[in-house]
């Protein structure tokens, strides 16, 4: 037990991570291939306008559900939505936002950005602490987006085109498909003004997405509403990310490879769950803390993985005095 | 002693060499006979510090050699650019009183001793330049000085506020500022692949530290605190590499000795977390006293020995600047130095110190003019006294006189931690 504990906490995560997440990215993008069907309850960007995506993203069956009339919406059908919500809920309940950190298809494809960046010997930008406190918050109203414009159509305030109008807008839309051979997506609908608004910004933002992903590590996750809807739930997740702020020296390693720039992992030493609303749950973290113990992965309780000297001697190179990085 | 010998007349210089010489040797056996053997593998550290303060022998004849005031100029840079970091913190009392001419009678003797050193220009590894951070008042000060005597000091701003993120970003730009300018002395580019490479050098040598400092939270203490304070004291201006050697086999040999249960205190001796302002060579008055009155020293918080091991650098991307960024961090905001507004963390880190290393208490030295230890005295008094940690407060300098009286305030103590101990 003892020996499979430390095989753990020195794990290699960055090799993990990556094999994990090409796994996810086949199941969730070539899934149909293979007759996988995971429902459409998924709590992450694998999105619905790949034909043969293998578990759909959560966001477009709920926008279409959202955009019933009011009546229809409290009544029989309501069985079917809150089944789709449950769903959603237990999928995300287990995994916690490591859905973010390891299946995402839309998170996975920003770190192969960062990786091709990586490889030009590129250096990644950050924003400063004022934007990224200003930045964060546009989730919040693209969650609004997601969850108030299907339901307007449904009451009539709206028109129709309004129903999915994140999808029209989600750079997921357009990328996706890519990977099975689909460029459908990437024309602009003229027929409608709504259309033609929702389809260029969509449009817009893919280019965004691409070029922010190449110089922001995790550009588009900062921005994204499905994080938002995970946070309103994450305090209920069955995975953990903890913190002993007693053993924390506040070096800051941690938050020196962070990807989302969370400056609580390192200054917060109060708080005992340390998850914060942007965070992927990466776990490069804990990889990365000096400390034994000062970080931990647990589940109800039980560390899972644990940052140890030991890890982190051995994940930064300094178990000898040449010095070479598992990187 | 030789110029005594062929009749000539002893030079301030000779005369200052003898002086130190004699501090030295007391110290060093005080150290190698005083207590119970100690392992062989501290022969090698024995010698240096005779070598270098006897016999004024220079390690770095062919390097340049860059000196630093304290412990915030990152030293992996320094070594990436092919320099050699020695730092000028001086424990000598010889060189105290040189230091007397230059400041007020009340300053810090640490900072009397450095500028003493450095005004006599008697040093056997001279730095060809000087890194000043500006840390606490008296440091800062001493940085201009120094520059007066002709030495090339340039200071690297210190911010003294550490949770706000200007400090952050400020702390970045400074050492961004350092690495350009040392790099233009020395004529080199700081490149990624040098930088990584010092950085996992400098990381290897403190998990040796980490290493043998968790031989201490055993029952069985294999080594003395004065031993450790001389290992990590080394670390000062040693070459890195005989270093490393030397705190491999030191590791090896107290793996045996913990192994052998052979333990350095007595059978009952308290355990005790040292804390305040630093015991440098042969500066270890108050370290010897402790474990003389039959305690035995198990860590320490103090800037010259825990605090420039404790904390490791993590980076992402191995990029320069990411690197630069990472250090800027670690040597700012995991210090625990008493300069800053707030003392939170060096009050965490000693309540950590006393719980992983099992202690019994904490003994506080602060140096007679050292007046930000003296100012934060109070505060962590109380943190101990809330956390129920029994603490000792003292003050002393580099003087050879008052022992007797601190050994008596050290004596009822340790005396104090046994009976509770016993009652427990
Ligand atoms: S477009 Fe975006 S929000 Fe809509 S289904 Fe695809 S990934 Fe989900
Ligand atoms: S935050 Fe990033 S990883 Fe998570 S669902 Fe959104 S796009 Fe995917
Ligand atoms: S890496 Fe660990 S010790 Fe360092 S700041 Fe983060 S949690 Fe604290
Ligand atoms: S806080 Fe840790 S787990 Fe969360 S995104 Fe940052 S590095 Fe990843
Ligand atoms: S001992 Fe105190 S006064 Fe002296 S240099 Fe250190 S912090 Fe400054």
């Amino acid at each position: 037990m003892k020996k499979i504990r430390e095989f753990i906490n020195k794990a290699d995560i960055r090799k993990f991570r990556f094999w994990l997440q090409l796994f996810f990215f086949i199941i969730f993008i070539y899934g149909g291939y293979f007759a996988i069907n995971l429902g459409n309850s998924i709590p992450v960007f694998s999105c619905g306008f790949d034909r043969e995506v293998g578990g759909m993203c959560y966001f477009l069956p709920l926008q279409h559900q959202l955009a019933r009339p009011l009546d229809v919406l409290l009544s029989a059908a309501s069985i079917s939505v809150l089944i789709g919500f449950v769903t959603f809920l237990l999928w995300f309940i287990v995994f916690n936002k490591a859905w973010c950190g390891y299946a995402c298809p839309l998170g996975t494809m920003q770190d192969w950005i960062t990786g091709l960046r990586k490889k030009m010997g590129i250096r990644f930008s950050t924003y400063t602490q004022p934007q990224f406190e200003k930045l964060k918050k546009i989730k919040y109203i693209m969650l609004a987006l997601v969850i108030l414009s299907p339901m307007a159509v449904g009451m009539g305030l709206l028109d129709r085109e309004w129903v999915t109008a994140f999808c029209e807008i989600c750079p997921g839309r357009m990328i996706t498909p890519l990977f099975v051979g689909d460029i459908s997506q990437w024309s602009l609908d003229f027929s409608t003004k709504t259309a033609m608004i929702l389809t260029s910004l969509g449009l817009i933002f893919t280019g965004l997405f691409l070029i922010g992903s190449f110089f922001k590590k995790r550009f588009f996750c900062f921005f994204c509403p499905m994080s938002a809807m995970h946070y309103i739930f994450s305090d209920a997740a069955l995975l953990k990310l903890k913190k002993d702020g007693d053993k924390c020296t506040k070096c800051g390693d941690c938050y020196a490879v962070c990807d989302m720039q969370i400056k609580d992992i390192a200054d917060d030493v109060t708080s005992t769950n340390i998850l914060r609303d942007d965070c992927i749950l990466c776990l490069k973290c804990v990889a990365a803390c000096p400390e034994d113990d000062a970080l931990h992965f647990d589940i109800l309780n039980m560390k899972l993985f644990t940052s140890t000297k030991g890890g982190f001697e051995k994940r930064m190179g300094m178990q000898t005095p040449k010095g070479t990085t598992n990187e | 002693m030789s110029s005594l010998q062929s009749h000539t007349i002893e030079t301030p210089n000779e005369k200052q060499n003898r002086h130190k010489a004699m501090e030295a040797i007391k110290v060093l056996n005080t150290l190698k006979e005083g207590f119970k053997t100690p392992p062989k593998a501290m022969d090698y550290f024995y010698n240096l510090f005779e070598d270098v303060y006897c016999k004024q022998k220079a390690l770095h004849d062919d390097k340049v050699k860059v000196g630093t005031m304290c412990i915030q100029i990152p030293s992996e840079i320094i070594y990436a650019l092919d320099g050699v970091p020695i730092r000028l913190c001086n424990g000598f009392y010889t060189d105290d009183e040189i230091g007397s001419d230059f400041l007020p009678q009340k300053a810090c003797p640490l900072v009397k001793a450095s500028v003493g050193h450095l005004a006599s220009k008697n040093l056997t590894d001279k730095p060809d330049m000087i890194y000043s951070p500006t840390t606490c008042d008296q440091k800062t000060k001493a940085g201009t000085l120094i520059a007066s005597f002709g030495y090339d000091v340039v200071d690297v701003d210190f911010p003294r506020t550490k949770e706000s993120e200007i400090s952050r970003e400020f702390f970045r730009r400074s050492i961004r500022e350092f690495s350009a300018d040392l790099s233009l002395k020395m004529g080199k580019k700081l490149s990624k692949k040098k930088l990584k490479a010092s950085i996992s050098k400098i990381g290897y040598a403190q998990s040796l530290y980490h290493r043998l400092s968790d031989f201490r939270k055993n029952r069985t203490v294999p080594i003395l605190g004065n031993d450790m304070f001389l290992v990590t004291n080394a670390f000062f201006f040693d070459k890195i590499d005989n270093w490393i050697d030397a705190c491999e086999k030191l590791v090896d040999e107290l793996e045996q000795r913990v192994k052998d249960d052979i333990h350095a205190g007595g059978k009952i001796s308290p355990r005790i977390v040292y804390t305040g302002s630093p015991p440098i060579f042969p500066n270890y008055k108050i370290p010897i006293i402790i474990e003389d009155s039959d305690a035995i020293i198990v860590a320490d918080e103090t800037c010259s020995s825990n605090r420039m091991f404790n904390d490791r650098v993590a980076v992402d991307e191995w990029f320069v600047n990411d690197m630069i960024d990472s250090l800027a961090d670690k040597y700012l905001k995991a210090c625990t130095c008493p300069i800053f507004s707030k003392n939170n963390d060096r009050i965490r880190r000693i309540i950590e110190l006393v719980k992983s290393h099992n202690a019994d208490g904490v003994i506080y030295q602060a140096f007679a003019g050292c007046t930000v230890y003296e100012l934060e005295q109070r505060s962590v008094l109380e943190a101990m006294e809330k956390a129920g940690i029994s603490i000792l407060y003292i003050e002393s300098d580099y003087s050879p006189s008052q022992q007797g009286q601190l050994s008596t305030r050290v004596e009822a103590f340790v005396e104090s931690l046994k009976i509770k101990n016993r009652n427990k």
